[in-house]
């Protein structure tokens, strides 16, 4: 994947793109969860979602950029 | 441990610990935002800072929702000032001339919406003006600009977001559900414990507006909510849908009381005992038999079981009537009432029994609604007239002395012009938030100029600085003693200090821009004495009173999908915002109210009477002469007087009459109308409602009485 790609003239940095489609992703587990209410099962829901997201982001940025 | 016996020190100590935890979480944040954006290399970090110190706020739900507006607001600032610059970049007239339009149109926005995307509104005018002002000389830097002021500002935003949410969070959604269930608990009481036909009008008339207030209040929440907990956002529409389900249900109770109230004072005590004892199921299906408490699950069985016994005793005691036709057609009218409360009630106690279930996945395919907002348009408008010229004028300014410090007298304006539009005393509100800047610009002169330059190093920068800025947080967990003190601190202290990696020292510049700031502030308070603020003014009443009577007016022709929502919650709204700025227990209130529950009922009663209508078998004379009533209806809500309102009592008694006439013919759909109808002219006739004014008696009239 290139380090910057080309959008509308402005270069943006490909990293930044994974970080918009990691939110989405996690928008999606987020509402997942949240539907069926599993989140009770976690001790510390907001922490647990910080690094959920830490973990997603973090590893496929690594994937991406190695 | 000592055991402390002083309640008021008890007190004294919680509130301490939450408002020193909030000062840890915003220090915290405050200084990570910083060591992000050094270590990021953005340009200002002092911008991520005041983000940090401007988001935050003691629950984490409220954090998140107003950073997701301020992200907002900034990145639509951060576009317009782009094509502004991209589209004038010769001409500093028409530059200034359409960014004072874009601020003051971002002012207008900010008033007609609530909560936090009001403030998104107020930061996109902001931010397109700090953005755009410092590239007014280099047009080529202006992307460069906007870019690292959305950096700047979404990191802020992120690290807010994340302390208030980890570290010792104060969640909001506990705040929503214990309001929902005190709310649910005192509506069941309400209706359960209520004697009708003995509780004073006024008692009745408070507890209406405590249910207009907790109807809109948890709609707040709930707004603010679906940014903390996903749980919630899974759960939104129903909430709304329980909000609006609440509502219809108080609304019915309140007809049902005044049309017990009303047959007891016309001399029919009769039809109000018959009526008091059809009711008497339902109240006991609502009380728990001992002191228990019950469950909203063992509420909606109960509330069932006398749903199905209520047809029995209706035709029961309706026998005792037979003699007497009118009476009769009074009591059926009310019997249509009680069952339809009662189903109202089956329905809410579902939802709620459904909203409190612990586990799982709740079930598909419930109705979607939305609460209406009532909004005004001359409000705003003022306030972008007065936006525009005061940034206008302030443009002209710069322009003509050439004053170095013009921009940031503009950017203080455009900012301080959308914040203050939507308090009702922006003056005071102005001198507040410019005690409070004045305060910040000191503590940042001291640390700027006197403790940071022996200081070296990212640890040492903290220590200089903290004893100073925690002030502002503090001063934040005052808000209700002291308004806007905290925000103008932080703000400035925040902004003035203007940290850098490397630190800039120019004093002369920090003065120059304190008092350019300085300026900004007073001219906007200047803008806001030239043209007053309309928000609370006994003008802007009167206009929404006479908008919440219009109401009537608007059902009376709007298309019926979703119409009786729509109108429950936009009364409320606008109710609510007219109450926010009357005094309690004046005549003024009384007599808004006394018009509330008028609109409310009449409101209630059209719609059902429309909906009745669309029944296929309606003979087509009888249909025309209803459409007449309503229209009639609503000519009189919509200004009334004595004429309108013989013409309306006049075709709604006709229209009785008509539909009387055709009830042997037609008993399946005649019946419901008719009920409704009746009621419409029990309203009409009430001698101690906010119609009673405009009501003549007649001869013939006094006879009947």
């Amino acid at each position: 994947m290139p380090r910057e790609i080309e959008f509308a003239g402005a270069t943006v940095p490909g990293l930044l793109l994974v970080y918009l489609g990691c939110l989405v992703m996690q928008w999606v587990i987020d509402t997942v969860i949240g539907r069926y209410g599993w989140y009770r099962h976690v001790w510390h829901p907001a922490l647990f979602r910080v690094a959920l997201f830490f973990c997603l982001f973090g590893s496929i940025g690594l994937l991406l950029y190695p | 441990m000592i055991a402390i016996n002083k309640p008021w020190l008890a007190d004294f100590l919680v509130g301490e610990r939450q408002a020193w935890i909030f000062v840890f979480k915003c220090l915290l944040a405050f200084y990570i935002a910083a060591w992000l954006a050094m270590l990021l290399q953005l340009e200002q970090p002092a911008t991520a800072m005041v983000t940090v110190a401007l988001v935050m706020h003691p629950q984490s739900g409220m954090v998140r929702a107003k950073g997701f507006y301020r992200a907002i607001g900034n990145v639509a600032g951060s576009l317009c000032a782009l094509l502004l610059i991209a589209a004038f970049p010769q001409q500093r007239e028409l530059f200034l001339l359409a960014l004072s339009l874009w601020v003051a149109g971002c002012a207008g926005g900010a008033m007609k919406y609530r909560n936090f995307m009001s403030y998104g509104f107020v930061l996109s005018g902001y931010t397109a003006a700090i953005v755009a002002l410092p590239a007014i000389s280099d047009p080529t830097s202006v992307f460069d600009g906007a870019m690292m002021r959305v950096s700047e500002v979404l990191l802020g935003v992120i690290v807010a977001g994340v302390v208030s949410d980890v570290i010792f969070p104060d969640r909001l959604v506990d705040v929503l559900q214990r309001r929902r269930r005190e709310h649910f608990e005192q509506f069941m009481a309400m209706a359960g414990g209520t004697r009708l036909g003995s509780t004073p009008r006024a008692h009745m008339e408070h507890a209406h507006l405590r249910f207009v207030r907790s109807a809109v209040q948890i709609e707040d929440l709930r707004s603010s909510v679906i940014f903390e907990d996903p749980e919630t956002r899974a759960r939104s529409s129903r909430m709304q849908l329980h909000n609006l389900r609440y509502m219809s249900a108080a609304t019915t109770f309140q007809s049902l009381y005044h049309l017990i109230d009303r047959l007891q004072r016309q001399s029919h005590p009769g039809a109000a005992e018959a009526l008091i004892r059809l009711y008497a199921p339902v109240s006991n299906a609502l009380t728990a038999p001992t002191s228990q408490h019950l469950e909203p699950r063992i509420l909606a069985d109960r509330v069932a079981a006398c749903e199905a016994e209520l047809p029995m005793l209706a035709a029961e005691l309706r026998e005792a009537f037979r003699d007497d036709a009118d009476l009769q057609m009074e009591f059926d009218s009310g019997a249509t009432l009680i069952r339809r409360f009662a189903s109202e009630l089956h329905d809410l106690t579902m939802l709620e029994a459904r909203l409190r279930k612990a586990q799982g996945r709740l079930p598909d395919g419930i109705e979607h609604v939305d609460f209406k907002r009532s909004n005004d348009y001359v409000a705003p408008l003022i306030t972008t007239v007065r936006g525009f010229l005061a940034l206008s004028m302030l443009s002209l300014f710069w322009i003509n002395t050439s004053w170095a410090s013009g921009p940031s007298a503009l950017l203080t304006a455009s900012y301080f012009c959308g914040l203050l539009a939507t308090s009702p005393s922006p003056v005071s509100a102005a001198i507040n938030i410019s005690i409070g800047y004045a305060l910040g610009m000191s503590g940042a002169f001291v640390v700027a100029f006197y403790l940071m330059p022996g200081s070296d190093g990212f640890m040492m920068l903290i220590l200089a600085s903290m004893p100073l800025m925690l002030i502002g947080p503090y001063l934040l967990t005052r808000n209700a003693t002291l308004p806007g003190m905290g925000t103008g601190y932080v703000m400035s202290f925040a902004g003035i200090l203007a940290l850098k990696n490397p630190m800039v020292y120019n004093p002369e510049q920090f003065l120059n821009d304190a008092i350019g700031s300085w300026f900004g502030v007073v001219a906007c308070g200047v803008a806001f004495m030239l043209i007053p603020t309309v928000i609370g003014t006994e003008w802007l009443r009167r206009r929404q009173l006479r908008k919440l009577r219009q109401q009537v007016t608007f059902v009376a022709s709007s298309p019926m999908a979703g119409l009786l929502y729509h109108a429950e919650s936009s009364n409320r709204d606008l109710l609510h915002q007219i109450v926010q700025h009357t005094r309690p227990d004046s005549d003024e209130l009384r007599h808004l109210l006394s018009w509330d529950l008028a609109v409310h009922e009449c409101v209630r009663a059209v719609i059902e009477l429309r909906q009745d209508m669309q029944h296929a078998e309606l003979p087509p004379p009888l249909k025309d002469i209803m459409q007449r009533a309503v229209d009639a209806l609503a000519r009189l809500y919509d200004a009334p007087d004595t004429r309108r309102w013989q013409d309306a009592c006049r075709i709604v008694g006709h229209a009785i009459m008509l539909t009387t006439q055709a009830l042997p013919r037609a008993q399946a759909c005649c019946r419901a109308p008719l009920g409704h109808l009746l009621q419409l002219r029990a309203a009409l006739r009430d001698d101690e409602s906010a119609l009673a004014p405009f009501i003549v008696t007649t001869p013939e009239q006094q006879r009947a009485a």
